[in-house]
């Protein structure tokens, strides 16, 4: 039933009545309330409570948006090619957005990755529910065509009908503003849903991102360009909070029976205004719809699903459900360790989990990304930082020092007096030892905002044989204070940051917004980092005179060489390489070493000595009672004779217990291979 | 040489980290002098000669996977501080804690250590019903250095400079005229550099740059010097080994070993370190063999010391001063 139909049974003569009380801009009178209830058949409370479950009547259906009439055409959403099509990309900018929609400040935000693979009948039940069958013939003509995009979705269209099985991957966050607003004027919803490149961000200033380009790596992440969206939005919005649903399909340039289409459609109940003719809206959906929609949400907090159809990790490292699971949890560690650690001073910005299902059923049960089991050394020094725990020289290994970094914020252009160098902000530099198992070390992770990494760097001209460690740069809001000189760091930082958000450098809106000299300063602030670091770190240049130079190069006893040498090199001697070795009942140790030789022209003729192992003194040596060749060699009197050109060798040998000075289940045993000593043996 | 144990021991790795270090249980020492990378921890510190003794904190992580598999009972965990110097010998027993580490304090006394000791951890257990059998040990001990200030665990040879006629040092005056000597008998060998013996020699040597007669005269010395050097302390090194029963002599230990693996495989090519160490000591005893060895020695020595390098450079600059007519 439409709007239409409604006015019709309640005797309107237009629906504009219907429409106004749909779009919450007027409430019918009680006794047309009651029609209403009686030609839905439900009851009155339904009615008059919008909040409530009222099921709606219109049917869902794609709308396709026209092309354009100049003949334009777009292949493809250009903003979907800023970034890669990789699931740590995605991780990155959908977990940064939930951030920076944090809702309660006092509580984290949490945000839950679900994997959901589907075949079979739950596939078909989804795809139903997707109105799949109108979909079809839009995908098969984009698909038809030779452009980049079409070849992915030709791709992605043999997979699905050959495998019958699609991935879905749920971005859900829960304490997050949700997608508020109207559905065409400005507000987060038109932004997510209806537009491109608009950074709809309110978080105050605070907030990571500043392109609008991150929502579209939720499209990119799709093979069938394909998101489905369910929100909880933390303002009503017609009388309604819960479960607004919309999906949004990008697709190139097609045509389909005669008719040409720009590319994107939406999928939703036909609006009824006549401003918006045929246009597919957001609906009101009721929980078994969104249930057919894999979109339930546990709990009603504010957020939102993002519901990615198809879903892939395009670098191609991920290809089965396990590693795409491991590399989200790997992904979101490494992105936002910092953001999940809380201490006294401030909580935890985020929580994050990540979940993979096959049909319907949990295959990796819900994981809980722990910050310092991914990070432990960075995790301490941010957690001593909110702890108020760091310290001024470190005496421990496990302590966090706390270095302050000056960075001049240049003026605004207009704004500066002459001569203004512009307002210090203090950055805060945390450092502690590195973990032993940290791959990366001895580097500072600079982050701003809500302690979002923006770039990771190695600190220049450290002294040789500094110790390895871990650092943290904090600046902007992300030093947790509050103050002019730090909104406006932020706000520098943040216009000093390319499209990736990964370093602080020359951007166009950094030498347009302030005045000559910004760079300058953001040079400043890298070599005050370095230096901080130093001082930190950098051990006093060793005091010794230590005599000239050109001696102390050649009176080293670490020379290449040495003891140090290592074993890989070459030597110019026979080695034991391996034995392997056990006690007999008896107490004679039998012993099967392996030996490599260097190249020789002539036989080695070696003599293979075993001895106890004592911890000082002369080591006893034992007899043996039994020597055998295994390998590439032979046994002439006792001795090991082995061929020139023979690079490996193996014999087997049984000691003499009636030799043994204690028994040998109570000593070490060393075993050798010497040059005969003709007959010293 | 490999050593097998005749009971199960531990492949996975055992690790031992310093935390901190306090002296005369109260000041902390600045985490600078501990280098985890080097494991060394550098004691001596300019302002505070004087302290008795000082605590370190250890933690030390064990592979507990394969401790829970295996059949050893009664695990304990040791940490020793031992010096070869002095004899001593120090054992604290680690606790497990509850993530799975296990930590503790050792004492270190000033008055039992004269230069260097060396930390380790031992992994003692009951094995087949025998009680305190080692099954583990840490790959690389940590050296606490007691007259070092930074944490370096390779040590250099100590060059010294000094006025050999009228300095302070009585002994040196022997050697008045000579322009450099290399002594060898202390814990590491030391050049001393004769500032009163040759006029300015000393400063050219420490210098960098200069003309190019400069710098060849320079390198040549250098070269020469070390020479001296490497010769002086292989003879040293192989002189008073220990031997095994059946004659062969045991690796020494310290700067005598760097110096022999270093020069033995130019010695007695092809041979073992050790089997040539029995053949160098043999023809000590016996004298015969000793003379061509000498050959050997002076060849290996001046290897070290890259005289043909330094010759060949020599050379080619005064070539090219003949043709510049600078000479």
């Amino acid at each position: 039933m439409d709007s239409a139909e409604l006015a019709e049974r309640l005797g309107y003569p237009t629906r504009a009545p219907i429409s106004a009380w749909i779009a919450g801009r007027s409430e019918p009178r009680d006794e047309v309330k009651r029609e209403i209830a009686v030609v839905f058949g439900n009851g009155t409370e339904a009615v008059s409570d919008r909040t409530g479950p009222i099921v709606s009547a219109l049917p869902r259906r794609w709308h396709h948006r026209w092309a354009h009439p100049d003949g334009g055409r777009e292949y493809g959403n250009a903003a979907a090619f800023a970034f890669d099509a990789d699931l740590s990309v995605l991780a990155r900018e959908a977990t940064q957005n939930s951030l920076d929609e944090r809702l309660d400040r006092a509580t984290p935000v949490r945000v839950r990755y679900v994997l959901h693979e589907l075949t079979g009948e739950h596939l078909d039940s989804f795809l139903d529910a997707m109105g799949w069958d109108e979909l079809r013939p839009h995908y098969e003509a984009a698909a038809a065509g030779e452009q980049k995009v079409s070849r992915s979705l030709r791709a992605a269209l043999r997979d699905l009908d050959e495998q019958r099985s699609l991935l879905l991957l749920r971005v859900e966050d829960h304490n997050a503003a949700g997608l508020t607003g109207p559905e065409y004027q400005d507000g987060r919803y038109a932004a997510v849903v209806r537009r491109q490149l608009d950074s709809h961000k309110q978080a105050g200033g605070r907030a990571g991102g500043s392109y609008g380009l991150g929502k579209a790596t939720l499209w990119a992440t799709s093979r069938l360009g394909l998101v489905v969206v369910n929100s909880t939005l933390s303002e009503p919005h017609e009388g309604h909070r819960e479960r607004r649903l919309v999906a949004r399909l990008d697709l190139p340039w097609h045509e389909v029976d005669g008719q040409a289409y720009a590319g994107p459609a939406w999928f939703g109940e036909p609006d009824p205004e006549t401003a918006h003719e045929g246009v597919s809206r957001s609906w009101w959906a009721d929980e078994d719809e969104a249930r057919a929609l894999h979109l339930e949400r546990d709990g009603d907090a504010p957020g939102t699903s993002f519901l990615i159809v198809g879903a892939h990790d395009a670098s191609g490292d991920a290809g089965t459900l396990q590693e795409m699971h491991d590399k989200l949890v790997r992904s979101l560690a490494d992105g936002f360790w910092a953001s999940m650690i809380g201490g006294r001073s401030a909580g935890p910005l985020l929580e994050a989990s990540v979940t993979t299902l096959r049909n319907g059923r949990v295959v990796i049960a819900e994981e809980q990304v722990d910050a310092h089991a991914h990070h432990p050394a960075l995790g301490r020094a941010l957690q001593a930082y909110l702890d108020g725990e760091t310290v001024d020289e470190l005496t421990a290994g496990d302590q966090v020092v706390l270095a302050e970094v000056p960075l001049v914020v240049s003026p605004l252009k207009g704004h500066g007096r002459a001569r203004d160098k512009g307002r210090e902000h203090r950055a805060v530099l945390l450092l502690t030892a590195a973990a032993d198992r940290d791959e990366k070390h001895s580097r500072v992770v600079c982050m701003r905002g809500n302690r979002m990494t923006i770039t990771e760097q190695r600190p220049r001209e450290l002294p040789l044989g500094t110790m390895p460690f871990q650092a943290v740069l904090l600046a902007g809001f992300a030093t947790g204070r509050e103050g002019d000189d730090v909104e406006r760091a932020e706000a520098f930082l943040r216009a000093s940051e390319p499209p990736e958000h990964d370093r602080w450098d020359r951007t166009e809106e950094l030498t347009s917004l302030y005045e000559r000299g910004a760079l300058t300063r953001l040079k400043e602030f890298r070599s005050e980092i370095d230096k901080a670091v130093r001082n930190v770190v950098g051990r006093r240049a060793a005091a010794r005179a230590g005599g000239p130079a050109v001696l102390r190069e050649l009176l080293r006893l670490d020379a290449p060489g040495g003891a140090g040498g290592g074993g890989r090199r070459a030597q110019g001697f026979p080695v034991v390489r391996s034995v392997q070795a056990r006690v007999e009942d008896g107490g004679a140790w039998n012993v099967t070493v392996g030996i490599r030789l260097p190249d020789g022209s002539d036989p080695w003729v070696l003599t293979p000595v075993a001895k106890f192992d004592v911890r000082s003194g002369g080591r006893p040596a034992v007899g043996w009672a039994d020597l055998t060749a295994s390998e590439a060699c032979r046994v002439e009197n006792g001795n090991l004779v082995v061929e020139p050109g023979v690079r490996n060798a193996v014999f087997t040998g049984v000691t003499d217990p009636a030799t043994h000075p204690v028994q040998g289940t109570l000593a070490r045993l060393v075993v050798d291979v010497q040059r005969a000593r003709g007959g010293a043996v | 040489m490999k050593s097998v144990y005749p009971y199960p021991t531990l492949f996975g790795d055992i690790e031992l980290d310093i935390l901190s270090v306090t002296v005369d249980g109260a000041a902390e020492f600045p985490y600078s002098h501990v280098s985890r990378s080097e494991r060394t921890v550098a004691l001596h510190r300019s302002g505070r000669e004087r302290w008795d003794y000082c605590t370190l904190r250890l933690r030390a992580t064990l592979p507990d996977r394969e401790i829970a598999d295996g059949r050893w009972t009664d695990l304990a965990c040791l940490a020793t501080l031992t010096e070869k110097a002095t004899n001593a010998r120090t054992t604290t027993l680690l606790e497990a804690s509850a993530d799975g580490s296990w930590s503790g304090t050792i004492d270190l006394h000033r008055s039992r250590h004269v230069d260097r000791a060396t930390l380790g951890l031992v992994v003692v257990a009951t094995v087949d019903g025998v009680a305190g059998r080692v099954i583990g040990t840490t790959e690389r001990d940590w050296y606490l250095d007691l007259k070092a200030s930074t944490p370096v665990r390779q040590r250099e040879i100590e060059i010294v400079e000094a006025d050999f006629r009228e300095g302070p040092d009585e002994w040196l005056r022997p050697y008045k005229d000579s322009p450099w000597i290399v002594e060898t008998t202390g814990d590491v060998p030391t050049v001393h550099l004769n500032t009163g013996g040759v006029d300015g020699l000393v400063d050219l040597l420490g210098d960098s740059g200069g003309s190019p007669a400069e710098r060849m005269l320079r390198e040549m010395v250098a070269g020469q010097i070390a020479q001296d050097a490497w010769t002086a302390m292989f003879h040293t090194a192989i002189s008073d080994l220990d031997v095994d029963e059946d004659g062969t002599p045991v690796m020494p230990t310290g700067w005598r070993e760097a110096v022999l693996r270093m020069m033995l495989p130019d010695v007695l090519p092809g041979r073992q370190p050790v089997d040539a160490l029995y053949d160098i000591a043999e023809r000590r005893a016996k004298g015969f063999g000793w003379a061509e060895l000498q050959t050997n020695i002076q060849y290996a020595a001046g290897k070290r010391s890259r005289i043909t390098r330094k010759l060949t450079n020599a050379v080619r600059g005064l070539d090219v001063a003949d043709r510049n007519g600078t000479r």
